[in-house]
């Protein structure tokens, strides 16, 4: 009868239950413990010497989060990072995919080398980065002063500093965002392509009405998982400016960081930590409904 | 007994004292077979030990040399070596956890031994131990500004660490070119350029925007510096800051030398201090616009590419530079003066024991302490071909081959620095930070607001008050 339902029956729910207790158990302890570690530690002074100890110290940490002009301004860059590298990598990777998609042949070759950064470290993303922007041997500062187009230090100066790690970013993950939405052209109904090409759609027409509409659910997948990892983005500015010149990108990552694991001011470090952990969810969720709501639509 | 085994100690030191005239051929068997018989130094024999260390060259010579001291003691070191910022990390979280993952530590005075110096084995322990091997030529051998910056914290008795290298910033110059354009230079700058104890900070400015006027095809700019947003920003400014007579807290030089926990309001907004940032932002505005992203590294390669002419950097890259084209080009000189002194900021560190560790790990660890900073073993690393790093033992400059090194041709690079560094190193040269717990955070907060300074964001006036109000907040003065 259960069967017939689809609903398990309140004795087999147990069974299921106790048989699954075990990786639960081993999922809590790796998760929810430290989880709860550290909010407890949002409400201490941690200090390392002679053994851990916490020393509670209310919401003193809570307090300096939401007060601290550097987290302010931290979390204003990361929000400016968050959006080009974002924006970028989804304009692009869609125009990429919809390109390599429009070959007749050859497609295959095309796709594996436009892979090949993605399969690169972003710690050696960010040394090649390093390397080829360097003002005294760095090949793009060479073409970019031989063309007049920057002659001073890219990665030594406020502005550019910020565009050379938005771009050495969206140089690694642009590939994934296409590979994604490459599988989702597959999905596109070839007859109603036809049908509008017999109408005399123009391919403006065919993209805007048919093509992208059919990959939305896709197009937000690829988002949702740029969004994630843009949240937490650490190693290529880690190596190449270290949040400067003058912490003009100095991310969120990069400045928990400092408090973490440079004046090991833990309770501290576990505060911000968590606002970040709060701001994923956030963002998480907000792309979720999006895709919950595109798929009744369709 | 005891007695008969501190004799036998010093006959195993007079052992030493007659090795270090030996040659580095047969240095490492005749160091082992000299001291073998030596009941001290095998009472940890079946001991292995972890080392962590930061990447720099005096451990990699010893890495390299490692079978001496096994073959010594018995005694098996497994050596880790790391950037110095993961080191802190892991050693932070080793005293954090009451463990001992690492018994013998490098520790950095301004990261490590300021904040965990409890953590730390008082050396006098053994020192003080009949039973244990004397530390050959006492530990009056270390250079003293370098015992008491990287062995004591707030008080000369306790002993934390043994000195075990001593980066110094000091000038380094293309002599081929100073020597080339001299009698040019004279005439258009109206001094004599070649680098000597009474060049000042604003003639090095003149110098540098000398060459930065294109008047030498060899180099594009006159200086160098490593001023990217990281602590090699706040190591270049402080040799500026002291020369003028500023300083991070009052009565700087003791919070350098021995530290505090305490140091008190910072002293930024002094006149001098002033003075010096104001020149700073003069002296960048000439200096290789590259100099914004370089960290130390990246100063030397760029020196080393001949994009300038000079740079104030830590002396251990002679060994580099000598290796490179432009061996036997490059000059070394203390760095200019200021209106007070003439600063050369010292960046050494010592290595001492994980006080966690159990008893006979830490006899253990002695042992290599003393080894590993013996003149002899100091010797070795000089003349070792996969590391080296310069000796902070009196006795090893004073070794003729030693002295014979400090002029070229040499097959000690770093000796050529030698008698720049001696001078660095005295007291009235020397520059030392302060050692204080939470250098980190201040540290950030120097080379921060400097990094806004030479991006045009605040004046030199903003800069200092900024960093002055951050940093007596972080000591809470």
């Amino acid at each position: 009868m259960a069967l017939l339902t689809g609903k398990p029956s309140a004795r087999r729910q147990g069974f299921e239950l106790a048989m699954m207790s075990p990786a639960l158990l081993l999922l809590a302890l790796i998760t929810l413990v430290p989880f709860f570690s550290i909010i407890w530690m949002s409400f201490n002074d941690v200090s390392l010497m002679g053994g851990l100890t916490f020393e509670f110290s209310g919401l003193d940490n809570w307090q300096r989060v939401f007060t601290d002009p550097d987290i302010r301004s931290s979390w204003l860059i990361s929000l400016f990072y968050f959006l080009a590298t974002v924006g970028l990598e989804m304009i692009l990777g869609t125009v990429m995919a919809l390109l390599v998609y429009s070959l007749t042949r050859g497609s295959n070759i095309i796709i594996s080398l436009l892979l090949i950064p993605m399969f690169i470290a972003p710690v050696i993303v960010g040394l090649l980065g390093r390397f080829m922007l360097d003002p005294s041997h760095g090949l793009y500062a060479w073409l970019l002063n031989e063309t007049g187009l920057f002659d001073g230090n890219i990665l030594g100066s406020v502005g550019p500093a910020m565009v050379a790690v938005i771009l050495m970013d969206v140089w690694e993950w642009t590939p994934l965002v296409a590979l994604i939405v490459l599988a989702g052209l597959a999905s596109v109904p070839e007859d109603i392509l036809e049908a509008a090409e017999m109408d005399g759609a123009k391919y403006g027409q065919k993209l805007l009405y048919i093509i992208l509409p059919s990959i939305s659910n896709i197009l937000l997948v690829a988002l949702l998982i740029r969004a994630m990892d843009a949240i937490r983005f650490f190693a290529i500015i880690f190596i190449t400016t270290n949040g400067g010149p003058a912490d003009s990108t100095k991310i969120i990552p990069i400045r928990l960081y400092d408090i973490a694991f440079r004046f090991f001011d833990l309770g501290y470090a576990a505060a911000v930590g968590i606002t970040m952990l709060a701001f994923s969810i956030l963002v998480a969720n907000a792309f979720m409904k999006l895709l919950k709501r595109q798929e009744k639509r369709s | 007994m005891t007695q008969f085994k501190r004799r036998d100690i010093l006959k195993g030191m007079g052992g030493l004292a007659g090795l270090s005239l030996m040659g580095a051929g047969s240095l490492r068997t005749a160091l082992a077979q000299g001291m073998a018989s030596d009941e001290a130094w095998r009472q940890a024999s079946g001991t292995t030990i972890q080392f962590i260390s930061e990447n720099t060259p005096p451990t990699t010579a010893i890495a390299a040399n490692l079978a001496s001291f096994q073959e010594l003691t018995g005694i098996t070191v497994n050596i880790t070596e790391m950037q110095l910022g993961a080191l802190v990390q892991k050693v932070a979280l080793d005293f954090g956890a009451g463990r001992s993952a690492f018994d013998v530590i490098y520790a950095d005075p301004y990261q490590v031994l300021a904040p965990y110096h409890r953590g730390l084995v008082d050396l006098n322990t053994f020192i003080n131990d009949d039973q244990q091997p004397v530390v050959p030529k006492g530990i009056e051998d270390f250079i003293p500004s370098q015992l008491a910056a990287a062995g004591r914290f707030e008080n000369e008795e306790s002993l934390y660490t043994l000195p075990y290298d001593c980066p110094t910033m000091i000038w380094i110059y293309r002599r081929d070119l100073f020597e080339k354009y001299h009698d040019q230079m004279q005439q258009d700058l109206g001094f004599d350029p070649m680098p000597s104890d009474s060049t000042t900070w604003e003639q090095y400015y003149q110098i540098a925007a000398w060459f930065s006027n294109g008047n030498a095809s060899e180099v594009k700019y006159g200086t160098g510096h490593q001023a990217q947003q990281y602590d090699s920003l706040m190591c270049d400014f402080s040799n500026v800051l002291f020369a003028y007579g500023g300083s991070y807290f009052s009565n700087g030089e003791q919070v350098g030398l021995l530290g505090t926990d305490s140091p008190g309001a910072c002293q930024l907004t002094s006149d001098a201090s002033l003075e010096a940032a104001r020149f700073y932002q003069k002296l960048l505005k000439v200096a290789h616009p590259g100099s914004t992203s370089w960290d130390w590294t990246g100063v030397a390669n760029a020196f080393q590419n001949g994009e300038f002419a000079m740079m104030p950097e830590w002396h251990e890259f002679a060994g580099s530079l000598e290796g490179s084209d432009l061996k036997g080009k490059v000059g070394y000189a203390p760095l200019p003066k200021g209106p007070a002194r003439s600063a050369n900021l010292w960046g050494g560190t010592g290595i001492g024991i994980n006080a966690n560790a159990s008893p006979e790990k830490q006899k253990a660890a002695w042992l290599f302490l003393v080894w590993a900073t013996s003149p002899q073993t100091q010797l070795m690393g000089l003349k070792s071909q996969v590391g080296g790093g310069t000796p902070t033992r009196q006795s090893v400059y004073d070794m003729p081959e030693v002295k014979a090194a400090s002029t070229p041709p040499t097959d000690m690079p770093n000796m050529l620095t030698a008698d720049t560094m001696l001078t660095a190193w005295q007291e009235g040269y020397i520059g030392l930070r302060p050692k204080i717990p939470q250098w980190n955070e201040v540290d950030t907060v120097i080379f921060t607001e400097l990094s806004k300074m030479l991006a045009g964001q605040m004046s030199p006036e903003e800069t200092m008050q900024s960093a002055k109000q951050r940093i007596d907040r972080i000591v809470g003065a």
